[in-house]
C-alpha cells in the first residue's frame, strides 16, 4: 500500500519547519486491524494522517507520538489487543509493536 | 547524511509516480549496540540514499533491500551488528546482538486494467478496487461503461477498445484482465497489449477458444514469448462459478503473481482434498 497521504503529510509540515512525529507498526502478532508498515503522522498540534488501526490502541499510540514529539526520544510501543479492557472487548486480539519517532526537516 | 526533508519528498515521488524504492529504518537494536534508532536509506536500483551508519551492516541492508524491491516486501528483518541476516524467531533470541531493520517496498498502487464491463469486469474491478489497486475499465457500450455502474472507484472509460488501450500507459506495475462480451474482442485487445510489458495479462475463456485466439496473433508476427506469458485460461482453478468468485480467482492469481506464492492450500488437508480432486 503506498503512504502518499502520509509523506505528502509529512512533507508540508517540513516545508514549513515543523517537526512531525511518525508511527510504524514494525511487528504484529495475531489478528491485528492493520500490518507492518501502516503509518500514523502526529504533527504538533495534535492533528493527525493515516492510520494504524482505528480505535484499537490508536489513542495509546497517539499519546505516544506527542510524548515523542517532546522528547525527541525514538521509541517502540508494544500495544496489546488481546486483553479486555473495562469490560469491553477490543474485536482485534493480537500484539502489535510500533515505532514511533521524531522527524524534523 | 540526506535530511528528512529530502527523504520525505523521495517517498512521496516513489509512492505518486516511482520508480519503486526500498525504504529502510532501524527501529530497534540489543542493548550495547551502536546505532542510531529511526536512522533511514532509501534502496533504488542503483543508487542509495541516506545512511543507517555504513559499514558491513549498511551494506548488507542494502543488498537485501534492493532484492526486495521485485517481491513488493513490508517486513522487519534482524541483522547482526556485522551484517549477517538472522531469520527465524529461534535464531533471531539465540543471537547474542540484533538490530532491527523495517524493510518496505514504496511504490505507486498497482494499476487494474479491465477490459469488458459486463458482470464479471464489474465484480473483478470491484475486488482490484478493495485491494488497493487503482481501477481502470475499458468498453465500448455506454451501458456498460459508465460512472454509475460500478459502485467503487474506478476511471471508466467508454470509447472503441482498440484506440483506448493504444492510448492507455501500461507499465511493469499494470494488471490486465481481458474479460470482454466476445473472442473477437479479446483478441482485438490482446493484440493491443500483449507486448507492452504489462506485470499481467489474463484471459477468460475456455481452453480450446483461448488456444485459437492465441494462434491467430502468433500467425499474425506478435512476439512468441509475449504470447506464452499471457494467462488464460484465466485465474486459480479454485471451482469458481459466479462473477463474484471469478473474480476471486482472477484477483487470486494476480496477488499469486505479484508476491509469489504457491497458490496451494495452507493445510494437510486442503492439500490432500484438491490433490483428490485434480
Amino acid at each position: 500500500m503506498p503512504h502518499d497521504e502520509v509523506y505528502e503529510a509529512m512533507s508540508s509540515s517540513f516545508e514549513d519547519g515543523s517537526p512531525v512525529a511518525l508511527a510504524t507498526v514494525a511487528q504484529t502478532l495475531g489478528s491485528t486491524p492493520r500490518k507492518t508498515g501502516a503509518k500514523m503522522l502526529v504533527r504538533e498540534d495534535g492533528t493527525f494522517v493515516g492510520t494504524i488501526g482505528g480505535g484499537c490502541g490508536e489513542a495509546e499510540v497517539w499519546q505516544e507520538a506527542m510524548d515523542a514529539l517532546e522528547d525527541g526520544d525514538a521509541r517502540m510501543v508494544t500495544v496489546d489487543l488481546t486483553e479486555p479492557v473495562d469490560g469491553e472487548d477490543k474485536i482485534c486480539g493480537g500484539i502489535m509493536r510500533i515505532f514511533v519517532e521524531k522527524l524534523e526537516a | 547524511m540526506a535530511k528528512s526533508a529530502e527523504i520525505a519528498r523521495a517517498l512521496l515521488t516513489a509512492a505518486r509516480e516511482g520508480p519503486a524504492v526500498a525504504s529502510c529504518t532501524v527501529m530497534g537494536a540489543t542493548a550495547g549496540v551502536e546505532v542510531s534508532l529511526g536512522a533511514k536509506m532509501l534502496v533504488y536500483a542503483e543508487r542509495e540514499l541516506g545512511g543507517i551508519g555504513g559499514g558491513a551492516l549498511e551494506s548488507a541492508v542494502a543488498d537485501f533491500a534492493r532484492s526486495a524491491i521485485p517481491k513488493h516486501l513490508v517486513q522487519t528483518c534482524a541483522f547482526t551488528p556485522e551484517g549477517e541476516f538472522v531469520e527465524g524467531r529461534r535464531a533471531i533470541e539465540a543471537a547474542e546482538a540484533i538490530v532491527e531493520v523495517l524493510v518496505e517496498v514504496v511504490e505507486p498502487a498497482a494499476t487494474l486494467l479491465v477490459v469488458g464491463g459486463g458482470h464479471v469486469g464489474l465484480a473483478v474491478g470491484q475486488l482490484g478496487a478493495m485491494l488497493g489497486m487503482e481501477v481502470a475499465i475499458i468498453d465500448d457500450r455506454e451501458d456498460y461503461a459508465n460512472e454509475d455502474r460500478f459502485p467503487y472507484e474506478a476511471n471508466v472509460i467508454c470509447g472503441d477498445f482498440g484506440e483506448e488501450l493504444e492510448r492507455f500507459p501500461i507499465t511493469a506495475n499494470t494488471f490486465i484482465v481481458l474479460v470482454s462480451r466476445g473472442h473477437k474482442v479479446d483478441e482485438l485487445a490482446l493484440r493491443s497489449v500483449a507486448e507492452r510489458g504489462a506485470g499481467y495479462v489474463g484471459m477468460i475463456g475456455s481452453k480450446r477458444r483461448t488456444r485459437t485466439v492465441l494462434q491467430h496473433l502468433a500467425e499474425e508476427g506478435l512476439d512468441r514469448e509475449a504470447l506464452d506469458r499471457v494467462f488464460t485460461p484465466i485465474g486459480l482453478d479454485i471451482g469458481a462459478e459466479t462473477p463474484e468468485e471469478i473474480a476471486v480467482s482472477v484477483l487470486g492469481e494476480i496477488i499469486l503473481v505479484r508476491r509469489g506464492g504457491g497458490a496451494q492450500p495452507m493445510s494437510e488437508h486442503g492439500r490432500l482434498l484438491a490433490s483428490a480432486r485434480r
